[in-house]
């Protein structure tokens, strides 16, 4: 086997050791450079921006702690934004795994930033089976559907639920999720509701994302850890997503590397053997 | 069930529906506002007619009129995945997606399952089927049941072939990899809606010298599965592959509805385009005078 | 019998729903029967959980009592599912460690096990996709050149240190990518895939509701 072979058939065990050396090296060097805002990033942040103060807002955690690192910053920038802005939050997940654990876990850390008291400023629904019945029935009754919140308390015993029981009564929906509820959300709530939204999601899905963008059904798009990091600079609060872009960055090099090794290796091989002339 | 009893009972349910529904605007309350959604009449509009073009399509094929159906060389290739894991002596693997039983994507997989079960069950292949749903899980013991018993062989279904692996998405998919690595199957099909472990699959699957055949309706996997696996069948493809497999007139039918509905919006998208394009020359500004139609003079 | 009643519920509920879709959900009896229909669905898939249950603990059970390779594993699944799943349905009140709250033994566990164990499944997609991308993306053809001309140039985008490097070209040039690439090409494709498949899966839906696509249930 001659270097250009060898170079086109790369063991996959040496593209695995490269990666992880990929993200380890920004921890012992640090390189942070400035992270240039999308418009859809610009979209979700003027959404925001644009509710009236005390708004009540959705905020969707649908998402499983295996993508925490694309996710987690987007709920965290979003509380922020939205309890700088004194929005009432309701929070629901139609995750079983992990989104009620992480919505009580992430809301009453930046509630206490913010001195938000629970069950006047902000609401965790928790989780409940079927997210496509859920969200319907969310329509025609919250109470309906999540009689007591995720600790068990009835609904009725919060004062931010007494004046919250269908969509009718919610201002904005910021969507973070990891998965398919992301689309359902579009294409039962705002659709059929007409609840204005925004979208945070990682970043395999937010290609999918853009054909709703362009629609005018999601307001704005954070995709991914980027979107995240250009949220975070956006609101002035620069935290994990602005951090993680220095391993985005090297590993996105790296990858482009190995498709540039792959493809001179492939060509020059060809060339040798005298296939293509 | 006889069919001219099955059409009685249908018509008689659409019958007593359209009863209910009626008796239910009446005792609608006028001042909580309408009973009937006004704003939603484009889609009863799109409804309507996409029903009729299905059941006019069905019904043409049911007089024996051949409808024309593409070929999907993914749905080609399961026959000859099945025959390469009976002489390789090794088991084939089924995912019928990782969403639950009430996503079409799930429901699409289950039905395809029943077809390749059927194969599977002639060869006497073994087969594994792992679920990440109780509600699948069900659904597809029920379905390769049914199955091993049209091939007429009910005695070699073994029932934990099909089996509940994990309720979360990662650990669902480590425990199918452990499979894949342990008991190296010659063929792997994914047909359902598959997500982020996609890739995490199909490249295992790759790494075991498996002959991969995947379809979802996720766009944001496709490109995944595509780089990964053998035959890749995209989008609407692995809900008429159903149809595509069982080579019955009735359920093709439904694909040439479907067909119809999509000339029609390609056309709406064209006639919008131009409208636009005249809009935005000043040439005619048909949205204003569209809009005005409906402002009270 | 079997075969009549998931026909006849399929045909009834199906035909509720769409139809309740037209109608005020507050104040039409269709309406309210939609809502009891998606009570119930969300009722009978917690229940179903059970199956899962059993399911998962025979499969194990019988590979243990048949001291098949690996059983020691299906101890540990066994083992795993109990642990999380009894003290997590226990009430708080008999003991700080039931329930799901802060404290309890689910919570720990979870923490402690669930989430950095499905964090790492998660990150080695990146090692995947490396090696996937690094074999899938040659330039074999015209079309596959296109294909690794534009993956390049969106991988780029997405980082600061690749946005960078494309502005020392032309300072627009991420903009581009993100009007022509991310807001063209892409949202055409993505929008005729959903399109495609919301019509797929709507035919299909009129199949399963008009009971002519009954493979689902083991028939056809």
């Amino acid at each position: 086997m001659n270097v250009w072979e060898r170079l086109a058939a790369i063991d996959r065990r040496w593209i695995y050791l490269a990666c992880g050396i990929a993200v380890l090296m920004p921890f012992i060097i640090p390189v942070s450079l400035p992270v240039y805002t999308t418009p859809e990033v610009q979209g979700v942040y003027d959404a925001v921006k644009n509710l009236p103060d005390s708004s009540v807002v959705m905020l969707t955690y649908d998402y499983y702690p295996s993508t925490l690192a694309e996710t987690e910053p987007m709920s965290r920038a979003a509380l922020h934004h939205l309890f700088s802005k004194d929005c009432k939050i309701v929070t629901i997940s139609n995750i079983p795994l992990g989104g009620p654990t992480i919505a009580e876990r992430v809301t009453r850390e930046l509630a206490a930033q913010y001195g938000k008291e629970y069950g006047t400023d902000y609401v965790n629904l928790g989780y409940k089976a079927n997210y496509v019945a859920v969200m319907k029935g969310l329509g025609s009754s919250i109470r309906s559907i999540f009689p007591a919140d995720n600790s068990g308390t009835p609904l009725g015993q919060l004062p931010l639920m007494q004046e919250v029981d269908s969509y009718e009564d919610i201002d904005f929906i910021f969507i973070v999720a990891d998965n398919a509820t992301a689309d359902y959300w579009v294409s039962i709530v705002n659709a059929q509701y007409g609840v204005p939204m925004c979208c945070g999601a990682t970043a395999v899905m937010a290609p999918k994302m853009y054909a709703f963008m362009g629609s005018g059904q999601l307001k704005g798009l954070l995709g991914g850890m980027k979107g995240a990091a250009e949220y975070e600079q956006l609101i002035g609060h620069k935290d994990r997503a602005v951090r993680g872009m220095d391993a985005q960055s090297l590993i996105h090099l790296l990858i482009i590397g190995l498709v540039v090794l792959g493809n001179l290796g492939y060509f020059m091989g060809r060339r040798e053997k005298g296939i293509g002339r | 069930m006889p069919a001219h009893l099955r059409n009685t009972i249908r018509i008689g349910l659409t019958a007593l529906l359209l009863t209910v529904v009626s008796v239910s605007s009446a005792f609608a309350q006028a001042e909580d506002g309408p009973a009937f959604l006004t704003n939603r009449i484009n889609a009863l509009i799109l409804v309507i007619v996409f029903s009729v073009a299905v059941m006019y399509f069905t019904q043409q094929a049911r007089k024996g009129k051949t409808l024309f159906l593409r070929k999907i060389p993914g749905l080609d290739a399961v026959e000859e995945a099945v025959g390469r894991a009976t002489e390789m002596g090794r088991p084939i693997l089924y995912i019928p997606g990782i969403l639950d039983l009430d996503e079409m994507d799930t429901i699409a997989g289950v039905s395809i399952l029943g077809r390749v079960t059927k194969i599977v069950a002639e060869y006497e292949t073994p087969l594994i089927v792992p679920a990440r749903y109780p509600t699948v899980l069900a659904a597809c013991q029920e379905i390769c049941e049914q199955a091993y018993a049209e091939a007429g062989k009910p005695d070699t279904f073994n029932k934990d072939s099909v089996r509940y692996l994990a309720g979360e998405q990662f650990a669902f998919t480590a425990a199918v990899n452990g499979i894949m690595m342990r008991e190296r199957p010659a063929t792997n099909i994914y047909l359902g809606g598959f997500f982020a472990e996609s890739l995490l699959l199909a490249e295992t699957g790759n790494a075991a010298g498996s002959i991969q055949i995947a379809g979802t309706s996720q766009p944001e996997q496709l490109p995944f599965f595509i780089a990964a696996c053998d035959y890749t069948l995209m989008g609407e493809e692995l809900y008429a592959a159903s149809a595509y497999l069982s080579h019955e007139p009735l359920m093709t039918g439904g694909l040439k509805g479907q067909d119809l509905i999509k000339v029609i919006l390609i056309t709406v998208i064209i006639v919008g385009v131009i409208l636009s394009l005249l809009d935005h020359w000043n040439v005619i500004h048909f949205f204003d005078i569209y809009s005005g139609w409906f402002q009270e003079a | 019998m079997r075969k009549t009643v998931p026909v006849v519920t399929a045909f009834v509920t199906g035909v509720i729903v769409t139809i309740s879709f037209f109608f005020n959900e507050h104040t039409t009896l269709i309406g309210k029967v939609q809502g009891g229909i998606l009570q119930w669905v969300t009722i009978i898939f917690g229940l179903a959980l059970a199956l899962g249950m059993v399911s998962i603990t025979r499969v194990n059970f019988n590979k243990i009592k048949r001291k098949q390779e690996g059983w020691f594993y299906s101890v540990l699944v066994i083992v795993s599912v109990f642990v999380m799943a009894i003290p997590s349905a226990l009430p708080v009140s008999w003991s700080p460690m039931f329930g799901r709250n802060e404290g309890s033994l689910y919570y720990w566990l979870w923490t402690r096990i669930s989430e950095p164990m499905m964090a790492t499944m998660f990150a080695m997609l990146a090692f995947y996709i490396a090696s996937a991308a690094y074999r899938a993306f040659r330039a074999r053809s015209t079309e596959s050149t296109l294909l690794l001309l534009t993956a390049v140039i969106v991988m780029l985008s997405r980082i600061p240190m690749g946005e960078w490097f494309l502005r020392l070209f032309n300072e627009s040039l991420p903009d581009w990518v993100n009007i022509y690439i991310m807001n063209g090409f892409n949202l055409s494709v993505q929008r005729g895939i959903i399109v495609g498949a919301a019509l797929g899966a709507a035919s299909m839906s009129l199949r399963i509701i008009l009971g002519i696509e009954r493979t689902y249930m083991g028939k056809g």
